[in-house]
């Protein structure tokens, strides 16, 4: 059965709850007698490792304030296991609260010592426990409890009596800062529990304050916080009040169990269920129990720190898997789509594939042979168009007659042409007229801009470089026509 | 000590397996994720191969077609395989009967190499005649006829090198058919065909 179990232990008997989810179910009660522990074993039969508390409110309980040195670890605990020792006969059960340090130089450390007149009580139920095998984690008293439940009920700072009408009885708590300083049990007379009984019991607690020099001198009214019944509120609210020294806040047990996050409590429960609720669900660092007596629970912590630190490593570790897991789904949808792509494209090609024309060998030997016969025809040229060229010429130079053509297909240039012949009915010794019908000759065939004049032989050298030969009168006339060469060159292919 | 660590050994082991079996869910997720990237990026790569190939494709269609129309061509003009000899001997007769040539005298070498087509698996040679051709002309005009008609009988891609003409006599006289000219021509007679290798 999940949960934990919480004794409310009193003097006149024990409660015995089961508390889960802010749920405070009833289990038993118990007498505080031998019979009591005897029927408390019986009912542990069987629970072995279940977790369990003990909330104590019983009177008798010593609170004394201490100093120690100001010491940190282990030396710090056993100065404070020293003075628990020599403040209790019986330290078992007892703790020390800190108070903070004194404000000089040595910076002493204040302690309250707390710990029961008779621990002799809780002795056989903690053995019943321990037969158990029950994880007990600790024992709290109402007052331990307080300055949580008061927090929780709003009060975190300044001096503050936390006072509820437990089953036990009343209980006061003084607090200073959010800290324990006193407490004590009142039980509630036969004359039941009313505003002049808590009034007077209030007075007394304020009386027992001031010798103490707990209370600021000249300060504002002690502020008391009051947990009463639902049905008694009202009545405690109006007759209450302020006064004397004290400013009475009155609260609803259902407001205050509300505020500790208590959903449910059994029937007929008191203000306890409010500790009890604070010691399941917020339990103080400081409690009774020490040592041996902790130590099934102490080692049931541990491994279950163990085990949540594998679990919070594993959950870790697949948190992060699964993230990566579901980047593995998003790059696989991205996989799959970009394969349609690829399937759709390939499609597109095999189509365009089958428009090709039907090829008579491979496509390598269709391009090769294909590049290459277009360079060779780039390359070779016709004596056509040379042929064409030099005869409109010839066309427009009637006295020119040819010889001999020479048509060459090259590189660089593309194309050559030499051309050999005289010049005809002109008279040879006519120089200028025969030098005159070979350059407008010459001049038609670089009229081409297609063509340029490459060389060009006269019949007559009449540069400066040559050798100029000839004669005047009858004996110089020759009948050979003079004679010229010309040589062309394509400068575009 | 043992007393301690007796309690704790479950909880420890509990807690390795748990850190193992964590990790290994972290592993296996991390390889199995590298693994889709590594997929995804070859996947990536075939998509962009087969886009490059669609964009190449119409570019390759037309290339293809005129490729194709070109080999056709060269096909039916004979001038893909071996050189036919006797096909140019009598292509070279029938023009000169054809134009009334009054004499032609032609001599081919040896047919030569040209080179060897790169990237052709079938190793395809170009192959090369030169032919020297003497031609007794009436006119300059018949030179020109017999090479279209020598590039119109196929067998060959008739490449001219060169080309002379020399006037050999007198213009003649009306209904006198004595040559004017003497026309001779260098040509390389070009062919392809499958290699030694590759025959």
């Amino acid at each position: 059965m999940a949960g934990q179990l919480l004794l409310y232990f009193t003097a006149a008997g024990h409660t015995l709850y089961r508390w889960r989810g802010g749920r405070l179910l009833l289990e038993g009660n118990f007498s505080a007698d031998d019979a009591g522990a005897a029927g408390f074993r019986e009912y542990l039969k069987g629970r072995e490792g279940a977790l369990a508390q003990i909330v104590a409110d019983v009177g008798g309980e010593d609170f004394h304030e201490d100093q120690i040195p100001y010491l940190r670890g282990a030396e710090r605990q056993a100065v404070i296991d020293r003075r628990l020792a020599q403040r209790y006969r019986d330290a078992r059960l007892a703790t020390a609260l800190s108070l903070g340090y004194v404000a000089d130089e040595r910076r002493n450390e204040r302690l309250l010592l707390a710990s029961f007149n008779d621990a002799r009580q809780f002795v056989p139920w903690l053995e019943v426990l321990e037969k158990a095998r029950v994880r007990l984690a600790g024992v709290f008293s109402a007052p331990l409890l307080a300055p949580a439940l008061a927090a929780r009920l709003g009060v975190k700072s300044g001096v503050c009596l936390v006072m509820s009408a437990n089953r036990a009885g009343l209980r006061q708590c003084f607090l200073d800062n959010g800290r324990l300083r006193f407490a004590r049990l009142e039980r509630i007379a036969e004359r039941g529990f009313t505003s002049v009984f808590v009034r007077t019991e209030t007075e007394r607690m304020l009386q027992y304050l001031g010798t103490l020099h707990a209370l600021p001198r000249n300060g504002p009214p002690l502020r008391v916080l009051l947990v009463v019944a639902d049905e008694e509120r009202a009545h405690f609210e109006r007759t209450l009040g302020r006064g004397a020294g004290l400013a009475f806040t009155t609260i609803s047990l259902s407001e205050a169990a509300r505020k500790t996050g208590l959903r449910v409590a059994p029937e007929g429960s008191a203000a306890e269920q409010l500790y009890l609720q604070i010691a399941a669900l917020q339990p103080p660092r400081e409690q009774f129990l020490r040592g041996e007596d902790r130590r099934r629970f102490l080692t049931w912590r541990v491994q279950r720190s163990i085990v949540a630190a594998g679990t919070a490593g594993f959950v870790t570790c697949g948190a992060y898997a699964a993230t990566l897991w579901l980047e593995q789904l998003v790059v696989r949808e991205r996989i799959e789509s970009v394969k349609i792509d690829t399937a759709q494209a390939r499609d597109q090609l095999e189509r365009v594939r089958a428009r090709f024309p039907a090829a008579p060998t491979t496509i390598e030997n269709l391009k090769s042979t294909a590049l290459e016969f277009r360079g060779i025809a780039a390359r070779s040229a016709s004596p056509e168009d040379a042929l064409e060229h030099v005869s409109r010429a010839l066309d427009r130079s009637p006295q020119i007659e040819l010889d001999a053509l020479t048509w060459s297909a090259g590189s660089e240039p593309p194309q050559t042409l030499e051309i050999s012949g005289r010049v005809s009915a002109t008279r040879r010794s006519d120089y200028r007229a025969v030098t005159e019908v070979v350059q407008r000759f010459s001049a038609l065939l670089a009229g081409d801009p297609a063509w340029r004049i490459v060389s060009m032989r006269l019949p007559f050298d009449v540069s400066p470089d040559g050798v100029l030969s000839g004669g005047t009168g009858a004996g110089a006339e020759s009948s050979d026509a003079p004679r010229f060469a010309i040589s062309i060159a394509r400068t575009k292919g | 000590m043992r007393a301690i660590s007796r309690p704790l050994a479950v909880p420890a082991v509990a807690f390795v397996l748990l850190l193992v079996a964590g990790v290994a869910l972290f592993w296996t997720s991390r390889h199995s994720l590298a693994q889709q990237h590594r997929r995804l990026a070859a996947a990536q790569a075939d998509r962009r191969h087969v886009a490059e190939r669609l964009l190449r494709i119409g570019h390759e269609e037309r290339e293809v077609r005129d490729h194709v129309e070109l080999y056709q061509r060269l096909k039916d003009l004979r001038i893909l395989g071996d050189e036919r000899r006797l096909e140019w001997v009598e292509a070279l007769a029938r023009i000169r009967a054809a134009r009334e040539l009054l004499d032609l005298r032609y001599q081919v070498e040896r047919q030569k190499v040209l080179k060897t087509l790169p990237g052709s698996p079938a190793g395809f040679e170009l192959r090369s005649s030169s032919m020297n051709v003497e031609l007794a002309l009436l006119h300059e005009g018949d030179l020109l006829r017999f090479l279209e008609d020598l590039r119109i009988s196929g067998n060959a891609y008739y490449s001219v090198r060169q080309c002379t003409l020399t006037r050999v006599g007198p213009a003649p006289s009306a209904g006198s058919l004595a040559p004017r000219l003497r026309g001779i021509c260098q040509i390389d007679l070009i062919t392809l065909s499958e290699g030694k290798a590759g025959a």
